[in-house]
């Protein structure tokens, strides 16, 4: 029966089988909504048409050989159906009667997309901590707070910068329950860590305890924040930052009146409690960490391998531009620049204006990479894309030092109206010089985003250094060292980034 | 022993094929290479003793620590102008030139750092001005500055595994063409290892169909393809024995160059202590299946299929079992709509997940495969084993496995599907007849026990040095005629 149903013949497929069955039993038509087997291509030009989106891509036959075959064509049906030995010569056929017209694939989504908003948001975030200062100052007593302080703002941006790069390290492996757990645990660590710092600077210092308590307050809140921004929670940000900015906002318009001192600490104290709560309760859910009566789990431990010493040590340029940003930023404030007249229009430009213009730097960031992908694309030479890669990047540092020049303005402008301060045109240098830093900052902002941590973390060292040695100059020194620090984070920029293999992404 | 994405730190038939083997040669020790993409793929198999040691090849990883900076040499000119001269000229040309030059790359890589060279701007200059000197055609879109850089990036990850040190081993057994034969050319050239590639499906094909959805631009695409295509002839050619999954396979591989005398099938096998006969059959005539609910098992054809079986037999059943993957679910729901058009919702149904497979087999009177793209299924041997007899779309090695014991159909074609299914639920002599040959040949042919031993035999052929003898293949290339069980119906 098996002999006289599936005879073996050379002449039919192996394996024998429905092939060789006699008369149909069904008519193909009786299907409903069936394909006929008569659509199939019936020639090798019907079969191109068919397959034309394959065959005009084609780098080779064997890609349209990989077609058909994974269309469920094989040699048998090339033998019959086409006339020609194989798939393989089929395809060749294919190939040879279609020419190549490969179309534009579809474009990929755009990584440097950037909302409108996102970065306007992220520069307030940076700014709006900058009212708790003038606020507590009237708290806070005696030259020992202040050198509390000094120290309390590098050391968290320190601990922050390098928290920051190795959530985002995590994340960018796709790992966001660790990453959220390395955050968790890192802010946990971190917090501790600055505050055995500012412990050992208020004994120096003999420091009143209010002093250290907001330094350590600073310390907390740049830990929060670091975790939320990271996490991509900027709503709880504003929620964290809501107690302290609007407090602090009522008490300096109620003209900082004493019997509220208590009240402004408690508004002053909720925001970095706030952002401790808020980020470990954020990060703790990320992490998918058994919640527990009380909160305070201790991560980490017992965690696999949470982080690397190689880990570790890679952060360390971060963490070390951190601290030097901070020195630029709060060193002037510290020796008191420039003198009688404006010893507090610096100050206002480095804690307003500047955290503000952040946002703009970020914008340009994405602006730089949108426009540098798209020349990367556009362009077949080198030489003229490194051309129009420098001149893209004048165009985002003009852009970026034009932003700052108004924020700055316009911040002098409402801190004058308010009376806080009474500038005098000999605060000029240092204005300048701030906005030097800013550009500087920006620029910083966008080797590191390219990978490039270690010449800006040197270029900083030696300008803080140049800063530190040159502090009898007053704003003068200041102004030098900044202008520097901007022409040569700007000439390497323009080296490193108009070189197409710095675009790779 | 080399892997690509699979065991030990992936899950899929190539790994099961792996631990099978290495647990059925307890006399031999093995040294896996196992290349992954990035680090997050760690270790997720129970290694078996005589696993000596596990070494991951990252593709996407930092590149591999080298020497200190200052003292690496810099890639030399003339070899990255070689190279991309070699992938961009036509490859009957280049193939020769092409194995010195991935040789020198590997002295190289072995010393310097290889991805430094590749993502310098030296390199992006060669590989555009390379370019624009052969790019003619106006038509095809011409490659920008971003395709030579990723291009370039693509290749550098490619050759990441030259950058490893080569174990000195008896054999090394890549069981993939394409990158999991780096590490193999590598210990070939250092150590002088004989080398034996497996594939179960054809790799080369894979790569193609890959790029097809890709997301790179035609120059990017042709230059990778390019390289691909040169690696697996190299990996063709530099093997002692290649032992393809099945016979249609073989034409790929002969195709790239590989020495028929040099070719042997060994097929994928099951434990037939898994998969016992089984006793009855269900009451209705019923048609099963099982698998991965995608595409490509073409379970359209199917339903059509059972549509006209079920005019024809009012009382049949078709059971599907199996799950469309993770976030491709919308083809199961393609699938059930066209279940409900054809009016069949009440007899066709679909079961899910299925906990022991052979409750599947089990379900059906016959067993039903209507992929339109397959290597050598398991679903086929394992209902084989069980003694069901099949109905099957000739793809792949379908027929190979089949042979004369079920009933083999073209692919994508309904009425031919529902003729054969017929055929066999109407003969209940026929079905009961062809399903114990069916058995008979899946234990003589199809079992994990005879694939080791076969490999076993290549091993201590390969680890003696002695020329591994393998019968000629007949001149007519007709696949079925190569098994032993064939002619035997």
């Amino acid at each position: 029966m098996i002999a006289r149903a599936l005879p073996a013949s050379q002449d039919r497929p192996p394996g024998l089988g429905a092939y060789a069955a006699g008369p149909p039993v069904l008519a193909p038509a009786a299907a409903p909504a069936a394909p006929a087997e008569g659509e199939a291509p019936r020639d090798i030009d019907e079969l191109c048409q068919a397959f034309a989106g394959v065959c005009e891509s084609a780098v080779d036959p064997l890609e349209i050989a990989s077609a058909l075959e994974f269309d469920g064509l094989n040699d048998q049906a090339a033998r019959t159906r086409y006339g020609v030995c194989d798939v393989f010569v089929l395809a060749e056929e294919m190939y040879r009667r279609v020419p190549r017209r490969p179309p534009e694939p579809e474009p990929a989504p755009d990584p440097w997309q950037v909302s409108k908003t996102g970065p306007a948001l992220h520069g307030l975030l940076y700014g709006l901590p900058a009212i708790c200062f003038p606020a507590a100052t009237g708290l806070l007593t005696g030259h020992a707070a202040l050198s509390v302080l000094v120290v309390a703002l590098p050391a968290s941006w320190a601990v922050s910068q390098g928290l920051a790069y190795l959530g985002y390290a995590r994340l960018g492996r796709a790992d966001r329950a660790q990453a959220a757990l390395l955050l968790l645990a890192g802010m946990t660590a971190g917090v501790a860590a600055v505050a055995l710092v500012l412990a050992v600077a208020a004994v120096a210092v003999r420091a009143d305890p209010s002093a250290f308590f907001f330094g350590l307050g600073v310390a907390a809140y740049m830990l929060g924040a670091t975790v939320l921004l990271v996490l991509a929670a900027e709503r709880l940000l504003l929620i964290v930052l809501a107690p302290g900015v609007l407090g602090s906002a009522a008490f300096l318009a109620l003209g900082r009146p004493a019997h509220l001192d208590h009240a402004a600490w408690a508004a002053l104290a909720a925001t970095p409690l706030l952002a401790l709560g808020l980020a470990a309760a954020r990060a703790g859910r990320e992490a998918g960490l058994p919640r527990r009566r009380g909160g305070h789990a201790q991560p980490g431990l017992g965690a696999r391998r949470l982080l690397t010493g190689a880990e570790l040590r890679s952060a360390l340029p971060s963490a070390g531009f951190g601290l030097v940003a901070a020195g630029l930023l709060v060193f002037p404030v510290a020796i008191g620049l420039p003198g009688p007249h404006g010893a507090r229009t610096g100050t206002v430009i480095a804690s307003l204006p500047l955290a503000l213009s952040m946002g703009a730097a970020e914008w340009l960031l994405f602006w730089f990479r949108r426009r540098t992908q798209g020349l990367l694309r556009a362009t077949r030479e080198l030489r003229a894309f490194a051309f129009r890669a420098r001149l893209t990047l004048l165009g985002a540092l003009l852009q970026y030092l034009a932003a700052a020049a108004l924020l700055t303005a316009a911040a002098l402008a409402a801190a004058t109206e308010a009376r806080l301060i009474h500038p005098h045109w000999t605060d000029l240098p240092q204005s300048a010089a701030y906005l030097a830093l800013g550009g500087a900052m920006f620029l910083a902002l966008l080797l590191q985003a390219f990978g490039s941590r270690t010449f800006p973390l040197i270029a900083c060292t030696v300008a803080l250094g140049f800063e530190v040695a040159w502090r009898g100059l007053g704003a003068g020194g200041q102004l030098v060292a900044c202008t520097e620090l901007l022409v040569v984070l700007a000439g390497y920029a323009a080296l490193v980034l108009g070189r197409a293999t710095w675009h790779a992404c | 022993m080399m892997t690509e994405g699979t065991y030990p730190c992936g899950f899929g038939g190539v790994s099961v094929w792996c631990d099978q083997l290495i647990r059925g040669m307890p006399g031999y020790d093995f040294h896996l290479v196992a290349i992954v993409a990035t680090e997050a793929e760690q270790v997720v198999w129970t290694l078996p003793g005589n696993v000596t040691s596990v070494e991951r090849v990252l593709l996407w990883g930092a590149p591999p620590p080298g020497p200190a900076a200052g003292r690496r040499p810099g890639l030399p000119l003339r070899l990255l102008r070689q190279l991309i001269d070699v992938l961009l000229d036509s490859p009957w040309r280049a193939q020769p030139l092409f194995a010195d030059t991935l040789r020198e790359l590997f002295d190289y890589a072995q010393h310097g750092n290889l991805s430094t060279g590749l993502a310098s701007e030296k390199a992006v200059r060669l590989l555009s001005d390379a370019w624009r000197a052969r790019w003619q055609d106006p038509v095809q879109p011409a490659p920008t500055l971003h395709d030579a850089v990723t291009a370039l990036q693509l290749l550098d990850h490619s050759l990441r595994p030259l950058s490893h040190r080569p174990v000195p081993a008896d054999v090394g057994h890549a069981v993939t063409n394409g990158l999991g034969v780096l590490p193999a050319l590598a210990a070939k050239w250092q150590h002088g290892v004989p080398m034996l590639v497996t594939e179960h499906g054809v790799y080369l094909r894979e790569q193609y169909l890959q790029h097809r959805k890709g997301p790179y631009r035609w120059p990017v695409k042709a230059f990778h393809l390019g390289f691909m295509r040169r690696l697996c002839a190299l990996g063709y050619s530099e093997a002692e024995t290649i032992t393809p999954g099945n016979v249609y396979n073989r034409r790929w591989e002969e195709r790239l160059g590989a020495a028929p005398r040099r070719i042997r099938t060994v097929y994928n096998g099951v434990d037939p202590a898994n998969f016992p006969a089984l006793d009855g059959e269900p009451e209705a005539p019923t048609i099963s299946w099982v698998g991965r609910v995608d595409p490509i098992k073409d379970l359209e054809t199917l339903l059509r299929a059972f549509a006209l079986v079920s005019r024809e037999l009012p009382g049949a059943r078709l059971r599907l079992f199996g799950v469309p993957p993770k976030g491709r679910e919308s083809y199961l729901q393609r699938c059930r709509a066209l279940a409900a058009d054809l009016g069949i919702t009440a007899v066709a149904t679909f079961e899910g997940r299925v906990e022991n497979i052979r409750d599947a087999y089990d379900a059906g009177s016959i067993f039903v495969l209507s992929s339109v793209s397959e290597g050598f299924p398991y679903s086929l041997i394992e209902a084989m084993t069980c003694g069901r007899t099949c109905v099957a779309t000739d793809v792949g090695g379908v027929t190979e496995a089949v042979g004369d014991t079920g009933l083999v159909v073209p692919p994508r074609s309904p009425a031919r599907m529902a003729e054969a299914c017929l055929t066999l639920l109407r003969d209940d002599g026929l079905r009961h007849r062809l399903g114990a040959a069916a058995r008979a040949r899946a234990l003589e042919n199809f079992t994990v026990d005879s694939a080791i031993s076969t490999f076993d035999e290549i091993y201590s052929f390969l680890g003696s040095g002695r020329p591994l003898l393998i019968p000629a293949p007949p001149a007519d290339e007709q696949p079925g005629d190569l098994l032993p069980g064939s002619a035997a119906g």
